[in-house]
This record gives structure tokens, sequence and C-alpha cells, in this order.
């Protein structure tokens, strides 16, 4: 890859637009199954618990 | 289909089957970006802004692909009532529109120096945009109506309606370029694609096919924990 | 049939009696076509080059703006559940309202349309294709304007997503309309493309009253 070609920075852009958004929608994905799955989880136990 | 349709067997098989996914996906982004930028030659006429092609063409590819998922997924859902299939079209959507607007964004970028212009009314870029809009339409509609069996109702609407237009859409905006524009704009890529530059392309669409399936999967597993809790809420309000 | 051709007319006099209906759809076309010379200047071959595209763009925006009234009123007064229980199917009831929206405000604004183009300098020979292919359209319009209006009726707030929901539907209504509209194109371009807008048309009285009923029996429920 040659950094001093012309319209590189359009290239660098690119990239770093698809790296970024990819990155956000999977950061996001997975935080939110990470707190659903916990809150979902905690609400169980605390429900068997309030019947037992 | 029918064996998936068990949300706890689908969860069971989600979790099993989600780290592999996950590492092949950065596998295959390795593999494919070392390709696209280091050893896939620049293109004579394009120079290095080719290289834009490896992150655009995926891009694309699964933004129509990915509406055809949830095309198919509200198809099932309309036709057998599996509360899954409107789940897996629910969280397909925002994948998709991320996919669409990426493969917009970065085919504006190539744009700007090949054609000079950052958007170019050519009938690629206006299917695409339509399509772009077929999916804020259907994410809206789930954010609109509250309560969600109604939600997965009207969606599934929406969504079929939409896949039907799609190819209309293409034919048309086909038909209206050759009418506007005689002499066709300069494609990227095209049919004749070297191997040095075939092979990176390929593998960073696989990259991209992965990667949808392991946000798929996850946001699938964490939509059905979202209804769950819901479940638990409605249940409690019940007790009292 | 006689309970469709009731539902029909009682949509009619409903619209009719009410005043709007088609006199406001109306009033935005002429809207349009007299401050669209005025927004891009007088001249006349800019104006007769762009006058069948500006009287189709306002023709689809007037349809969209009365969308709403197909179902609106009569699902916040019960009547659309009641008509779920009477003896037509519901798919019907649906393309019965869909005509008569189509009588009531898309037709006559297809018909106005080519008269109003002597505003914008329409050359007289697009008159009469534009007329044909407008009153073709108007039906494919409708029957979009359906959907999206089923599609939102329970919405406090639907007006941005109908428009947001029926503009990838329109754009091949427009081209094709566009070029029906075209006088002097290619021979056999202008029939071709009339008859691709037919198929249109006929496409959406299929599909139309299947979507917008599954919407409207949603918000039913």
């Amino acid at each position: 890859m040659d950094f001093s070609a012309n319209h590189i920075g359009f290239v660098i852009a690119s990239y770093a637009l698809s790296v970024v958004f990819l990155a956000s929608l999977v950061i996001t994905t997975l935080g939110r199954d990470r707190k659903l799955r916990a809150e979902a989880e905690r609400l169980d136990t605390q429900r068997k618990k309030a019947r037992a | 289909m029918q064996f998936l349709a068990n949300p706890t067997r689908f969860l069971r098989i989600a979790n099993a089957v989600l780290p592999y996914v996950w590492a092949i996906t950065v596998a295959l982004f390795a593999v494919g970006l070392y390709g696209a930028l280091v050893t896939a030659p620049p293109d004579y006429q394009q120079g290095e802004t080719v290289r834009i092609m490896y992150v655009h063409v995926p891009a694309a590819w699964m933004a129509l692909f990915v509406y055809t998922v949830m095309a198919l997924a509200s198809a099932v859902a309309a036709i057998f009532r599996h509360p899954l299939a409107d789940v897996a079209a629910k969280t397909a959507a925002p994948i998709g529109a991320v996919f669409c607007f990426l493969s917009l964004a970065t085919g504006s970028l190539w744009g700007k120096p090949m054609w000079g212009a950052w958007w170019v009314w050519d009938a690629r870029l206006t299917s695409m945009f339509v399509l772009m809009l077929l999916y804020i339409g259907y994410m809206a509609i789930w954010a609109a109506i509250e309560e969600p069996h109604r939600a997965a109702m009207v969606a599934r609407v929406v969504a079929l309606v939409g896949f039907i237009n799609i190819p209309i859409v293409k034919f048309s905006v086909d038909w209206w370029n050759s009418l506007h524009q005689p002499a066709s704009v300069f494609r990227m890529g095209g049919p004749t694609i070297a191997g040095p530059m075939l092979w990176p392309l390929l593998v960073m669409g696989l990259a991209y096919a992965l990667l949808f399936l392991a946000l798929h999967l996850t946001a699938m597993r964490a939509e059905i924990a979202a209804r769950k809790i819901r479940q638990i809420q409605i249940a409690e309000i019940g007790d009292r | 049939m006689n309970l469709i051709l009731a539902l029909i007319k009682r949509d009619l006099t409903l619209t009719l009696r009410q005043g709007g209906g088609a006199g406001t759809a109306l009033g935005f076309f002429l809207c349009v076509v007299v401050l669209l010379p005025i927004g891009i200047g007088p001249d006349q071959a800019l104006l007769a080059r762009i006058a069948p595209g500006a009287l189709w763009i306002s023709l689809l925006l007037s349809v969209l703006l009365s969308a709403d009234r197909i179902y609106q009123q009569d699902y916040e007064d019960g009547s659309l559940d009641v008509m779920t229980m009477g003896p037509v199917p519901f798919e019907i009831v649906a393309l019965a309202k869909s005509v008569a929206h189509w009588l009531s405000t898309s037709l006559p604004l297809a018909i106005a349309a080519p008269i109003l183009g002597f505003l914008v300098n329409l050359e007289p020979a697009a008159i009469l294709p534009l007329a044909i292919a407008m009153v073709v359209g108007s039906i494919a319009l409708s029957l979009i304007a359906s959907i999206g209006a089923a599609v939102t009726v329970g919405l406090r707030r639907g007006g941005l997503l109908v428009s947001i929901l029926v503009l990838p539907l329109y754009v091949p209504v427009l081209i094709f309309g566009l070029s029906a509209s075209q006088p002097n194109a290619a021979p056999g371009l202008t029939a071709a493309s009339l008859l691709i807008l037919v198929a249109i048309a006929l496409a959406g009285l299929v599909v139309s009253p299947l979507a917008s009923a599954a919407a409207l029996r949603s918000y039913l429920k």
C-alpha cells in the first residue's frame, strides 16, 4: 500500500468509517445483550425467591 | 425452521455456536484486510482508491442479503406465527441499516475522487438509497408502535411490501437511468476482476457475512431476554 | 357487490359533505403549480422541459397529503371494527376504500393536472399522453397510499412515517409515469412505459388490499 498516492485520504476515510461504525455496532450489540441477560436473570431469581 | 422455532433450543444452539462464529469472523477479517491492504495491487486506472472496494462491495452485498433475511423471517412469521421469526426480522434491521449506510458512505468516498461528485444519481446509488429508506421505515414502525405483538404484525406487512418493491425499483431505476444517461458511468469492479484482487474481496465478503451472523445471533439473544423481562414485569403487576 | 358499492358510495358522500377531500389536495396541487414558476423564474423553455416532472411530483405529493384520510376517521369512530365483522371480506373493504379515495381525490387531480399544465408551459402534444398516464398512475398511487395509511392508522404522529414508507413505493410509479408522458420519445417507449404502469397498478390491486387489511387488522385487535 502506497500512502503517498493520490486520494489516499478517501481510502483511509472509508476504512476508518467502516471500522468505527462496525465496531460501535458490535459494542452496542454485545453491551445490550449482556445488560438484558443479566437483568432477566436477576428478575428470574428474585421471582423464584419470592415464590419459595 | 421448525427445529429452531423453540426459543430455549435456539438459545442453547446460539450460546454454543457464538464463540466460534466470533473467532472465525475475526480470523476472516484479519486475512481479508491483509489481502485488501497489503497483497492486492493498486488498480492501473483507479490507483490506491480501488481499495475502497474491499469495504464497499461487501457492505452493499450484506445490505441486500440482510433485507432478504428480514423479509424471509417476516414471511415465516406471517405464515407459521413463530414469535422467534419476528425477533429475527426485528434484530436484523439495524444491522442491515448500518451495512446499507456504510455502502452508501464508502461509495460516496469513492465517487468523489473518481466521478468528481459525492453523489451521482446513478441506478445503483438510487436503488441503494431506496433500500436505506426501506430500512428506516421498517425500524420506525417498531419504534412507533408500543405494543410488541401489534408492532410485529404491522412490521411484517412493511417488510414484505418493501421486499416486493425492491426488484421493481431496481428495474425502474435502470430504465430511468438508460433514459437520462446514455453513456454508462465507470463502474466499480466489474466482471473481469483479477485473482489477486478477487480473493481479498471474497474473503471480506465472507467476513462481513459472518459478522452479520454473530451480531444477529447476539441481538436475537438480547431481544429474547428483553421479552422475558417484559413478561416477568407484566406477571408481577398481575400478582399484586 | 351491492354492499361494496354502498361502501364506496358512503365514503364518497362523507368526503364530499365534509369538504376537504379533493379540495385540500387540489389546493395543494394548485399551490405547487403556481409557486414553481415563481420559484425558478419564468423561462418558457425551462418550464416546458420540467413541466411533466413537476406535474407528476405535485400529483404524488397531493395524494400523499390526503393519504391519512382513507382510514383515520373510520378507525377512530369504530366503523372499521364493525366492517371487520360484516359480510364483506375485509380485504374488499380496504379495496373499496382505496377506490373511493381514487374517485374522490386522485382521479380529479389526474384530470385537472394536464389542464393546469398550461400554467407551466406544458407542450400541447404532451397533454394527451400525460392525461392517460396520470389516470392509470393515480390508481397505483391511491392503492399505495392505502398501504401507507393502513400501516400508520393507529399512530398519533404517523405523518413522517407515511412519507418514509410510501416514498420507495412511489419511485417506480414516478419513473414509468414520467416516461409514459413523453410525447417525443423513441417510438414504442411511451407505449411500453404505459403498459408497465398498468402492470404496476394491477399488481397494486392485488397487493394493496391484502397488505392494508393485514395492517388494519393488527390495529383493530
